[in-house]
């Protein structure tokens, strides 16, 4: 590998006007990731005519730092508020939201922050090393391996949650339902919309996630004050001690390889990721019951992935010119309108854009990092402010996060039917987790198992003709009847 | 059309967005609140698409110039769903005071009207039509891989081709169906979420030819990794003049992606007639033009009575040529 070009790189980073529009960048994203609802992409659609006017590297350089930004500000309201504003911090909020509760929000931050800063560190190293072998990877990459994928994913769901398993598949299963609600994306029939025109493209995630773990939590917690229970978090130490460092290692270290891994994956490789470096965590715990009540490897292992997915999924944009998610599409587009078209060309014809971006990276993940050290004691206090105060004020973020999503009065409404079912799954022990994460990956899981149907001509054993879904299958059929198994030769020998 | 939610005024601006677009509106805004005067404050332009497609990046491109000749903020505001027929129903629901306008897709109301039921489709004549705006064409594309460079090609294959479309009921899906019917292939549609998903499949080799927009496709064309087999406008595209036309080839099927401005029905005709010199201006701009470059569209600046007449008779045209061929667009093969 020839490294001038890489150095150069470094150069071009250092230049006065991206240093600002790097640390501009990651600032903006980091509010961004804040305030629920408002994602990286429709932040980007807004500031997209700010960046006309410098050079190229420059724009995308900011651009990217709010992507990746975005990342480390979403954990803040699923730690604190219990809030994901993104569907890659949904898990964070089980372990997060935990250790909060116990008067460790400082914790459970700086443990967040390093492992995203890790994570995101760990795979842009990974990306100017292997970006080029990968990017051949990705495209072997269709409806059938995505259906493997989804399948996996909500095998996964069952080991996430804490309740009952039983509880936990009744959840999952609405969530499923859930996701089959909308326009049917290949016969334009429409199916549970109940005529209702905002219902025809499905539910969104957004107000699904707000509502259960938001809304639901503030109206269940009312009524346990009611009842004298106090939630009010005590707020301790507000950094992690060296013990919580020792303690998820490894969770960042496994993170940061899965992370990158499904993060090349064109769509869903962020939500994917989070999930899957929890899940595997869990399994490998020797204590997996602290799973849900404060395990800080619950929360290192989904931070992690999802920053060094956010980082890794530039690949499939940089080297093959596939935006991989809408964050991407419009990266893709800014540099459209800058003369400069992504694709397999990139690195050979413009080094210096290819490398200043990749190379800006590290800086803004340093810039980051110091950023959320002081942040983390002024984002605890939030904790400290009574819950009459807190409650109605996250209400009316959450509302307006919502809002801002789709501009949309309907969404409003959304969040607060899915509030009153989170209060009420809360009231009889079901966990909202499973649901969410079913809904996500059910959409997946229906759209790839169609289309690859379509492609086989209906026939599915076509499954097993391709290398890669094949031997996803495989696997997960091991996985699924490992414990049969087990018991049936454990009967058997006695 | 029937607007089953009564759209409401928006009283609740995004409010980040009105943060980061003071900067932007601090081109002499004079708000003065006289009923008779006009525009009487920002003129908001509403997107049936999300942030970042090419619907998007049309609308903020015209609201931009418009602004600066009509000496008010437009501000955009997304409102994705149902291919845009959210924001259509809300737009028909405003004031027609001239205040909001909304992009149009032509495929809203020329082509999704055959593959969702009659209570949902959107009619271009229930609005007031400010002007067209341009011309997106698509192209049918193979991976250069798989060797197949031309329609007769697609023909001598001798199997059920898997073509990917943009989604049901689109220009993608219609284009792609009404070639194969004409050209005799036997071919199976498989519906993405999009073009970007689509060609992916394209690249992948997971499908055999896919049928999506210029811009989208331009960049792996030149690399070298897709094959344009044809386009689907009445004429070449400027963008691609060695890809000969379907017609060309001798198959009847013109379908392009046309966009236009439009306000409510009832917006009074010396309002209309001010909104279109101001994107008229904007037409005219060094700025927009590079745009349309930048982007692969091809002009069409006509004026509001040719967009309803044009996009009335394409959906005549299409509604008559799926019934001959009997093609079914909602709907599996």
């Amino acid at each position: 590998m020839d490294l001038a070009p890489v150095i150069e790189g470094f150069g071009v980073v250092l230049e006065p006007a991206n240093l600002l529009h790097c640390l501009l960048g990651v600032v903006i994203g980091m509010l961004v990731g804040v305030l629920p609802g408002l994602g990286p992409a429709a932040t980007i659609a807004i500031l997209l005519p700010l960046t006309f006017n410098v050079e190229p590297v420059t724009a995308i350089i900011m651009l990217a730092g709010i992507f990746y930004g975005a990342q480390y500000g979403g954990t803040i309201t699923s730690v604190l508020l219990r809030l994901p504003g993104e569907a890659s911090s949904v898990v964070t909020v089980f372990d997060g939201h935990a250790l909060a509760r116990q008067g460790r929000a400082g914790t459970a931050l700086g443990i967040a922050a390093i492992g995203s800063f890790v994570g995101g560190t760990a795979s842009i190293v990974a990306l100017s090393v292997l970006a080029p072998l990968i990017a051949g990877f990705a495209l072997d990459f269709g409806p059938p391996e995505y259906t493997a994928l989804a399948l996996l994913g909500i095998l996964l769901v069952a080991t996430v949650s804490n309740g009952g398993r039983v509880k936990a598949l009744i959840a999952a299963c609405a969530g499923l339902l859930l996701a089959t609600v909308g326009r049917d994306a290949f016969t334009g029939t429409e199916r549970f919309t109940f005529d209702l025109l905002p219902l025809s493209d499905g539910l969104d995630f957004v107000p699904i996630a707000m509502g259960l773990f938001g809304l639901g939590e503030i109206l269940h917690n009312l009524e346990q004050r009611q009842r004298g229970a106090t939630t009010a978090a005590r707020v301790a130490n507000a950094w992690p001690s060296r013990g919580d460092l020792r303690q998820s290692a490894g969770a960042i270290g496994r993170g940061s390889v899965l992370g990158f891994a499904l993060g090349v994956l064109p769509g869903g490789g962020a939500t994917l990721s989070s999930l899957a470096a929890y899940a595997v965590e869990k399994r490998r715990s020797k204590s997996p019951e602290r799973f849900g009540h404060g395990a800080v490897e619950g929360v290192a292992a989904p931070e992690t992935a999802n920053n060094a997915a956010a980082t890794s999924s530039f690949i499939p944009l940089l080297t093959l010119g596939i935006p991989a998610n809408a964050t991407m599409a419009m990266i893709f587009g800014a540099l459209l309108v800058q003369g400069v078209t992504p694709g397999p060309q990139l690195v050979d014809e413009d080094p210096e854009l290819f490398w200043g971006v990749v190379n800006s990276m590290y800086l803004g993940n340093v810039l980051l990092l110091i950023m959320s050290v002081p942040l983390v004691g002024l984002f605890v206090k939030i904790l400290r402010v009574r819950p009459t105060v807190l409650a109605p004020i996250t209400v009316l973020i959450t509302l307006l996060g919502v809002y801002t999503v789709r501009n949309s009065v309907f969404d409003i409404a959304l969040v607060i039917v899915f509030g009153v079912l989170g209060y009420l799954m809360k009231k009889y022990g079901f966990e909202p987790g499973p649901l969410v994460l079913a809904f996500v990956l059910g959409s997946l899981l229906e759209t790839s198992l169609r289309r690859s149907l379509l492609l086989f001509g209906g026939d599915p054993a076509g499954f097993f003709t391709r290398p890669i879904s094949g031997t996803l299958l495989v696997l997960l059929a091991v996985v699924a009847l490992f414990p049969l198994v087990q018991r049936l030769v454990r009967a058997r020998s006695r | 059309m029937t607007s089953k939610s009564p759209a409401r005024r928006r009283v609740l601006p995004p409010v980040l967005a009105a943060v980061l677009s003071l900067p932007l509106a601090a081109c002499g805004g004079n708000l003065s609140s006289g009923g008779a005067e006009f525009p009487s404050g920002p003129v908001t332009m509403l997107v049936g698409q999300a942030p970042g497609g090419s619907t998007d990046l049309i609308g903020r491109a015209l609201a931009d110039g418009a602004a600066n000749d009509l000496g008010v903020a437009m501000p955009v505001v997304n409102t994705p769903g149902a291919n845009g027929a959210l924001a259509a129903n809300e737009l028909a629901g405003a004031q027609p005071d001239g205040q909001h306008v909304l992009v149009l897709n032509a495929s809203l109301t020329s082509i999704t009207p055959l593959a969702v039921a009659p209570e949902e489709a959107v009619d271009i004549n229930d609005f007031e039509v400010i002007t067209g705006v341009s011309q997106d064409d698509y192209v049918l594309v193979a991976n250069t891989a798989s060797g197949l460079r031309s329609v007769p090609d697609l023909t001598r294959a001798g199997r059920d081709l898997k073509f990917a479309t943009t989604g049901v009921g689109t220009g993608s899906q219609l284009a792609q169906e009404l070639l194969f019917e004409q050209a005799g292939i036997a071919g199976t549609a498989v519906p993405f979420d999009g073009g970007s998903p689509a060609m992916t499949a394209v690249l992948g080799d997971q499908v055999d030819v896919a049928a999506i927009q210029l811009g989208e496709a331009i960049g792996q064309i030149e690399a070298g990794r897709l094959t344009p087999i044809a386009t689907f406008a009445a004429q070449r595209s400027r963008y691609l003049p060695d890809t000969p036309t379907a017609v060309e080839q001798g198959y009847d099927v013109r379908v392009s992606q046309f966009r236009a401005i439009v306000a409510p029905k009832g917006t009074p005709p010396e309002r209309v007639e001010r909104l279109r010199k101001a994107f008229q201006a904007t037409f005219a701009a060094e700025r927009y033009r590079k745009f349309n470059e930048d982007n692969l569209l091809t002009p069409h600046e006509v004026d509001g009575a040719q967009v309803a007449q044009e996009w009335t008779s394409s959906l005549e045209r299409y509604r008559a040529m799926t019934q001959q061929y009997g093609i079914d667009l909602g709907g599996p093969k």
